[in-house]
């Protein structure tokens, strides 16, 4: 029988022979390295570090760490490259190891709002400079000539008066020593880039496709038990009493315990979300085991009534209230309601638009809404903890390892550093994993039954758990004067437990008379981030809007935000756009100019088009949709994205038709509704996603190019896929929409 | 105790009949290229071949498998030569990765029964597996690459 | 339904010469096999009895429910892709018919239908044979009226080259009692096995007449 070179006892072997001083990687799945040289590193080599993303072995093989996890954003190969990029290397020569958590020397980790590639753009190449100065001091020295002298290329040094030359291997252990004076260290100029802006293939590919263990569900460790949880079915809900009598006489079921997960008063974080305090614990020996056991568990729920957290903060701890109600879809829409026509918070005024409304010729009022969403990722939550006495382990999937350590020292009362925290590549992120409950589940369930323990949710557990896009309404006014001008705009917008509106961007800044609000209503059912989290609904309901006020004004739909966007750059309303007005219209240009927009040809499609700013970046997007089988259909796409600097274009371009399918995919099917607490969606059988047969034919992808340092990516395309699928929809089939999903069928009754 | 052929390998599996294929797989034999996606056969990432032909393993029971030919990913070649490994590689297919490997088993029945198959034939043939990062129109490049390669 | 996979050639092309008196001659002499207590001249004695339209159509009104239930027209779709849950919405990944009704590739019956019940809510319930009529024969039960449905069930050229003993005998088909085992989470056909099975012997011992659409 073949067994998987990932056990624990290999790491701890072969990380023990690296030698003091020096990093030490628990890279709990192997080596995580370019799959062509998988095993060069079989046997322990010296390490030299020279930073905490760089190391080089004396054989001239250079490591570069990636710090921040990977869920397919593809940043285990665009991070390193930028490293690569200033040290000087042979890309193909790299080897790509995923680092554990150490906010020391690899920062924030946290992926998440398309953060990875903006936040290390400048860490990363002052990482991969700053080696490089000091293996040229070393060689320098070595040699005895003026450093700035010396040239590097592709991994070697060179003197060229001497002839003297070099692998930086030679040398690595003489850098490491080398001090590094503030400002001395120069990164490239970007017109000399040649790892950067070439498409580079994915580090982790080969592994991928052939079945590697990668993922959070594949680690093993010796010993680990595997522990399932019985969740409350809604929200809103706990746990009354249980039986395990028959679960325990289940082959391979070692406890069935009761867990609490915080203790009355903790201070939660804002990335401590957990929908149940309080669960069942199955632990058993196999997955398959632990499944079966928990057929046989007998629960007996009970409703939670309103229930307090506690929230920690700058401004100290506070109480909040969550509400006990068994909330149901209907009875949400008619809430979100009632709530709209209430006085809401004021987000930004600008001008008068009270009397902009009262004076106009007319107004046009529309309101959209939009269900809860659930992430609903490939590989579902699950993590592996190892707790004793002095220190603990933690292996699997995480977007946020800076935010969950802390709530995990609390919580086991260990000090951060006998912390380990390791991450795995996700099957699927897309925000759900920048909540560590379920870190802090297996963490607690391996002290109680004192032994390695993987933790792992069912689709199902996982899908009715919580953490949601949050359910959004808003309502939208434009007031024209007798021209056809556009005086005023207005935005009420509102949500189940939070509003999306986002006051300062598009169109704040390009109308005189301006005003948004927000509203939201308290709720049990938990939310967090889901890409591009507000801009997903905004996208959405703003730009069906406008594609609204534009056929009202008689304007084509670009031209008219393209006059929107002059006046907001040549004279700005307001402060604190947070938009640059000609890169948001660069975008709209481009996917004009890009998809032909009224060109012949073109008729034969419905074409909806839609722009949207976020995460620092902005995208277009033209869909070209017919009716097929009479469901609608995104044949194809045209996609225009200014996201400055694009660091590995292939892969990026990969990111963009991904984002568009994504968002057809939700835009169309996507949705989460609830009766009585209970979510009616439980696995994909009634949670529609989108397939094969649903995706584009084509999907074009055009960047804008600038030497702008790079912004957000993952989430920017996202967005404005509803808008464009919403405006489309309306060519199609001659009526807009304002609820989301655009043909969500009937859901209350269960499809068996 | 049942035997199982696993990649051209016998195993003698000590486990109760109706266990899942796809836990025998990933708990027992430690081959975890196979994936727990949804456990209800609506996702594909648990594809494997049985005899040949593409099975969700995470409703196959062991009983099914006792005796036939089980081929999964990492069987699927030996120095992952497979025209459609390939072609991934060629397209750099794959985002989080998670559903590939089922992606893939499906895609090698498709090009062993159609040695030309249409966008259409694909999307028919591809129809059970779900990629949220929503990586299909690379996937239907990548078979018609391979369908392109497996000919020559 | 096991037999009208192995269409028997010769008997097809037999078929395509039946007239609907023959066949109704032709059951009548296959139930004297059928029925053991019978000989073949008390069928004939009783000849007249059999064809009893009153009966019949009213047997056939049972017959009709259990049909058109889901748990028998799911798989007996207008389309090429079968039908889902008891709502008889489109199955989720539109798989297809294929030419032996048994699916396409990567998609056929089998890689999620297994030869029993998968356990659990929204799991594939099986069966060792699953699958749809084929695609030169699909015995299409959606959208049918009642006189269509019956008047399709007794055609061989329509009903898988069934005669009428095998068509007795298709309402002890494993597929057929599949629908009264249909998995956890869906609702059974409106009437029992045996009640079903005793209004389809009816219908087709009283004449297997064909009800009039109102």
């Amino acid at each position: 029988m073949e067994k998987t070179n990932n056990s624990r006892r290999t790491f701890l072997k072969s990380s023990a022979l690296l030698g003091g001083g020096l990093m030490i990687h628990f890279t709990g799945l192997a080596n995580f390295d370019i799959s062509e040289r998988t095993g060069t590193l079989g046997t322990p080599a010296e390490l030299i570090e020279l930073n905490g993303y760089v190391k080089i072995m004396p054989d001239n093989t250079i490591k570069i760490i990636c710090p921040n996890p990977e869920f397919g954003q593809n940043v285990m190969t665009s991070l390193p490259m930028i490293v690569a990029e200033e040290l000087d290397v042979e890309w193909q020569k790299v080897l790509v190891e995923m680092g554990p958590h150490d906010s020391v020397k690899l920062g924030s980790q946290f992926t998440g709002g398309s953060n990875s590639v903006r936040m290390y753009w400048r860490i990363l190449r002052e990482a991969g400079a700053t080696a490089r100065y000091m293996l040229v001091q070393a060689a320098a020295q070595t040699w005895g000539v003026p450093a700035e002298e010396i040239t590097t290329k592709a991994g070697m040094l060179y003197h060229e008066k001497t002839g003297k030359k070099g692998k930086y291997g030679d040398f690595a252990t003489k850098a490491a020593g080398v001090t590094v004076a503030k400002g001395v260290v120069k990164p490239k100029d970007i017109k000399n880039f040649n790892i950067v802006r070439t498409s580079k293939k994915n580090v982790e590919g080969t592994k991928i496709i052939s079945g590697k263990p990668l993922f959070g569900l594949d680690y093993k460790y010796d010993g680990m038990l595997i522990a399932m949880i019985e969740h409350p079915p809604g929200f809103g809900m706990t746990v009354d009493s249980f039986d395990a009598t028959a679960a325990l006489k289940m082959p391979g079921v070692k406890e069935v315990f009761r867990q609490k997960i915080y203790e009355d008063g903790f201070e939660q974080g804002g990335f401590d979300v957990r929908t149940f305090n309080e669960v069942v614990v199955v632990v058993g020996k196999t997955t398959w085991e632990v499944m079966n056991a928990r057929k046989k568990l007998i629960v007996k729920w009970k409703p939670a009534g309103d229930t307090k957290d506690t929230m920690g903060g700058r401004g100290g701890a506070r109480e909040v209230v969550v509400p006990g109600e068994l909330e149901s879809s209907d009875a949400q829409y008619q809430k979100m309601q009632d709530f709209a026509s209430k006085p809401a918070q004021l987000l930004r005024k600008d001008g008068d638009p009270e009397t902009a409304f009262k004076n106009a010729a007319q107004v046009i009022e529309r309101t959209f809404t939009a269900p809860f969403l659930a992430h609903n990722c490939m590989e579902p939550i699950n993590f592996f903890a190892h707790v004793t006495a002095d220190k603990a382990l933690l292996v699997g999937p995480l977007q946020a390892p800076g935010w969950t350590e802390p709530t995990l020292s609390k919580i086991l009362k260990l000090p951060a550093d006998k912390i380990e925290i390791q991450m795995t590549r996700m099957g699927g992120g897309f925000g759900r994993r920048a909540y560590g409950h379920y870190l802090v589940e297996a963490a607690l369930i391996s002290k109680k039954v004192n032994a390695p323990v993987k933790l792992i949710y069912s689709k199902e557990d996982d899908m009715t758990y919580g953490i949601y896009r949050p359910m959004y309404t808003a309502t939208y006014r434009a007031a024209l004067d007798a021209d056809k001008k556009l005086i005023a705009f207005h935005v009420k917008g509102g949500g189940i437990p939070e509003h999306p509106i986002h006051a300062n961007r598009f169109p704040a800044g390009a109308v005189d008379n301006y005003l948004a609000e927000g509203w939201q209503i308290p709720s049990n059912i938990t939310v967090g981030a889901f890409r591009a989290p507000r801009s997903n609904f905004n996208a959405a309901a703003e730009q069906s809007f406008l594609d609204e006020v534009a056929e009202a004004m008689g304007k084509d739909p670009i031209e008219f935000r393209l006059e929107l966007l002059k006046r907001a750059k040549e004279n700005p309303v307001g402060k604190n756009n947070e938009y640059d007005a000609a890169r948001y219209a660069g975008v709209l240009e481009l996917v004009r100019d890009k998809s032909g927009w009224k060109n012949s040809g073109t008729e034969k499609y419905s074409r909806g088009v839609a722009a949207y700013f976020c995460h620092s970046s902005y995208a277009a997007h033209v869909v070209d949709m017919v009716i097929r089988d009479g469901e609608p259909y995104v044949k194809q796409v045209f996609s225009a994205i200014d996201c400055g600097i694009v660091v590995n274009p292939d892969a990026a371009s990969n990111m963009v038709q991904g984002a568009v399918v994504d968002g057809i995919g939700n835009a169309l099917y996507g949705g989460l509704t609830h009766k009585n607490g209970v979510s009616e969606q439980r696995n994909f059988h009634n949670y529609r996603i989108i397939r094969m047969r649903e995706a584009p034919k084509k999907v074009e992808v055009f960047f804008v190019k600038n030497d702008i340092d790079p912004t957000g990516l993952g989430e920017p395309p996202f967005p404005p896929v509803f808008g464009a699928v919403a405006n489309a929809l309306y060519k199609a089939s001659g009526q807009r929409f304002y609820k989301q999903p655009y043909s969500l069928k009937p859901t209350d009754k269960p499809i068996v | 105790m049942a035997t199982l052929n696993i990649n051209k390998k016998n195993y003698n599996i000590d486990a109760d009949p109706d266990t899942p294929l796809l836990w025998v797989l990933r708990d027992i034999i430690g081959l975890v290229g196979t994936k727990y996606g949804c456990g209800v056969a609506q996702c594909g990432a648990c594809v494997v071949h049985l005899n040949g032909e593409a099975v969700r393993s995470c409703v196959t029971k062991l009983s099914r498998a006792e005796g036939k030919k089980v081929v999964t990913i990492e069987g699927l070649s030996e120095t992952n030569s497979h025209p459609l490994q390939k072609a991934w590689l060629e397209l750099d297919v794959s985002q989080c990765g998670y559903c590939q490997a089922g992606q893939i088993m499906s895609a090698a029945v498709l090009l062993k029964e159609n040695k030309n198959p249409t966008n259409e034939d694909i999307d028919d043939a591809m129809a059970g597996n779900i990629c949220r990062c929503g990586t299909y129109l690379r996937i239907r490049e990548a078979i018609q690459l391979a369908a392109k390669d497996q000919k020559k | 339904m096991k037999q009208h996979l192995k269409s028997n050639k010769l008997f097809s092309n037999k078929a395509r010469t039946v007239t609907v008196l023959t066949i109704l001659f032709s059951f009548i002499i296959l139930m004297g096999f059928s029925f053991e207590n019978h000989s073949l001249v008390t069928v004939a004695k009783t000849e007249k009895a059999v064809i009893d339209s009153v009966t019949s159509v009213k047997a056939f009104q049972q017959v009709y429910r259990v049909l058109m239930s889901p748990r028998c027209m799911n798989c007996h779709p207008a389309g090429d892709v079968p039908l889902q849950g008891d709502d008889s919405h489109l199955h989720a990944m539109l798989p297809k018919r294929g030419l032996d009704g048994k699916g396409l590739n990567a998609m056929k019956c089998n890689s999620c239908h297994q030869p029993t019940n998968t356990p659990g809510l929204n799991t594939p319930p099986g069966d060792p044979n699953w699958h749809l009529p084929p695609a030169n024969m699909k015995m299409v039960f959606q959208g049918k009226t009642p006189s269509q449905l019956a008047k399709q069930l007794v055609n061989p050229k329509t009903n898988g080259n069934k005669n009428m003993k095998q068509l007795i005998a298709h309402a002890d088909d494993g597929l057929v009692l599949a629908g009264w085992n249909p998995g956890e989470g869906r609702t059974l056909p409106p009437l029992s096995h045996a009640e079903f099975k005793k209004a389809w012997i009816e219908w087709i011992k009283t004449g297997a007449v064909a009800p009039k659409d109102k």
